[in-house]
């Protein structure tokens, strides 16, 4: 099994890793907007989490793509 | 050695973080002031803390020469190995425990599955944050001997006292406090190496230009799998899927500040402002051997003096000191939030819970003092047998015999109902059972947390199907499914965790 996954080129393991932050991005995009602000004290955008973790995420393809 | 000027800014350092550590002892009245901050630290507070916390001297200078060594997949531990599990455990993990309203992560698996669960835990962490004690007590006095010249001895004892005294005196709010002063000063050293660096090389493309050609493969962050310590299978796997999950969801001395926290909300932003942070850490430490690597023609005989040698040959006269506050800043911020994390567990899941049960605030206050006391006077003189046995490596094996299991067993007890005190026992037992098994092979520890990570969660689920599981009044606000939907547990909830329960 090894010696077949030692032939999967690095861009496709690329591709792999960017999946990999895709699916955490989607799982948090996805968590109730009334579970995201519990205990904010109020509902301005700033405080939305889930825009925080897009942006946090969207850096790591970024640079997972690049290098 | 230091110049007069960076001695100067090292002192003044040492003096300031100390004053500054001294000066919130007045807000700390309970028990809940000293282990948690009295519930009232702010989102950026806890970000800033959690990351000074993360990054001890180690990363600096075996970052760098690892940097040095290998290229930027060094920084997969800052990024791949990091910044998912931290979005995972500020929207799942981080709510729950405080929810929960526990002091620690082990008193969380005490509610959530039995007393066994809870204490072999607390055992395991216990001894693992006192060790880690040690250790950093010893580098410390490595790096002050370095540096400054002084004896090890004596920078042992001076980092004890200045550490011990602030963290005795304000608890978890000067432990946070500093540890954002001292964020802040590694992370203005960082800039700074970095501006200095891609000045001589040239920026960005000089810095490719120099190093590629004769290391190709130091600009890639995934490395092939025959490669022994960075292969890309074990980074994703065990590193993003199961060693990073356990060290940011399990952590007692990362939790603690979200625990810390003054709302849910906040608790969960620290952790995602954490994630931010994060991103900017391989400036620290990666870079530097990165430059060094361009910029020394002569090469190295040790990796691990490559941050050493970009001190000396890079930096201008009280840039040095800065960076070298930088260090002591890294080393002294592990130190005073694993100090508090040690004493937080055994205070609460040994000595509360076998001990003393039932007595005042003040006494659980004074013993969480007098026990800092005691772990620093225990710690010190171990120190050097970390240097003459490898014991910071033995440490990193001890680490990853349990992580796996237990973020498996914290992974189900949060997720799964249906998870029984008897499936969480098996699988944290058997879990770590696998990972002294597979090491004794000489797997790598990547692939080890993996494999016990897997084993944990079988053994969980097989007992727990056949075993009787916790009545569901008994889970609520412990379990992810039991509270999403239901609006009045989750106002309940909210109002039990205010209520400091």
């Amino acid at each position: 099994m090894i010696e077949s996954l030692k032939s999967i080129p690095i861009g496709t393991v690329k591709i792999i890793g960017a999946i990999f932050f895709l699916i955490v991005m989607f799982w948090a995009v996805t968590r109730p907007r009334a579970y995201i602000f519990r205990g904010a004290p109020d509902q301005s955008a700033w405080r939305d989490l889930r825009i925080w973790a897009v942006i946090v995420l969207l850096v790591q393809i970024y640079l997972y793509m690049k290098f | 050695m230091l110049h007069g000027i960076d001695l100067f800014i090292v002192i003044a350092f040492i003096v300031g973080i100390f004053a500054v550590g001294v000066y919130f002892r007045k807000y700390v009245r309970t028990s809940e002031d000293f282990f948690l901050a009295g519930r009232n630290l702010t989102w950026w507070i806890i970000g800033m803390s959690i990351i000074g916390t993360n990054i001890g001297s180690y990363d600096y200078v075996g970052g760098a020469g690892a940097a040095y060594g290998v290229g930027i997949a060094q920084a997969n531990y800052e990024w791949i190995g990091a910044i998912p599990a931290m979005v995972i455990s500020a929207l799942i993990f981080v709510p729950y425990y405080w929810k929960a309203g526990v002091y620690t992560v082990p008193e969380y698996l005490g509610k959530r599955y039995s007393q066994p669960v809870r204490t072999i835990e607390a055992l395991l962490w216990g001894c693992f944050l006192i060790a880690c004690l040690s250790i950093f007590f010893w580098a410390s006095g490595v790096m002050i001997e370095t540096y400054l010249g002084w004896s090890i001895w004596t920078g042992i004892i001076v980092t004890a006292v200045v550490v011990g005294f602030y963290t005795v005196s304000g608890g978890l709010t000067a432990v946070a406090m500093t540890d954002v002063i001292q964020l802040v000063i590694m992370l203005v050293g960082g800039i700074a190496i970095a501006i200095i660096g891609f000045d001589l090389v040239d920026g960005w493309g000089g810095l490719i230009a120099k190093i590629q050609p004769a290391h190709p493969d130091h600009f890639k962050l995934f490395l092939p799998l025959d490669n022994p310590d960075y292969p890309w299978l074990g980074m994703i796997f065990g590193l993003a899927l199961v060693l990073s999950p356990a060290w940011w969801c399990c952590h007692q001395a990362i939790i603690q500040r979200t625990l810390g926290a003054k709302s849910e909300w906040d608790a969960k932003a620290g952790m995602l402002s954490a994630a931010f942070l994060k991103t900017l850490v391989p400036l620290l430490y990666v870079l530097p051997g990165l430059f060094v690597l361009a910029l020394c023609t002569t090469g190295l005989d040790n990796k691990d003096q490559a941050l050493p040698w970009a001190v000396k040959n890079l930096l201008p006269v009280g840039l040095s000191g800065l960076i070298f506050a930088a260090f002591i800043a890294a080393v002294y911020s592990s130190i005073d939030s694993t100090l508090n994390s040690a004493v937080t567990i055994w205070s609460r899941d040994i000595y509360q819970n076998f001990f003393k049960k039932d007595a005042s605030d003040k006494h659980y206050l004074n013993f969480g003092r007098w026990l800092t006391v005691i772990f620093i006077l225990i710690a010190v003189p171990l120190a050097p047998i970390t240097e003459n046995f490898g014991i910071y490596k033995a440490m990193q094996v001890a680490l990853s015999y349990f992580q796996g299991a237990t973020l498996a067993t914290i992974l189900l007890g949060i997720m799964w109902a249906r998870s029984t005190p008897w499936g969480g026992l098996a699988g944290l037992v058997l879990g770590v059972v696998c990972s002294i098994l597979l090491t004794a092979t000489g797997m790598n520890f990547l692939y080890v947390a993996w494999w016990s990570f897997v084993v944990a969660i079988i053994f969980n689920v097989l007992v727990s199907l056949f075993t009787k599981p916790k009545p569901i009044e008994e889970l609520t606000g412990l379990v992810y499914g039991l509270v999403m939907k239901n609006e009045n547990i989750q106002n309940n909830l909210s109002d039990r965790a205010e209520g400091g329960a």
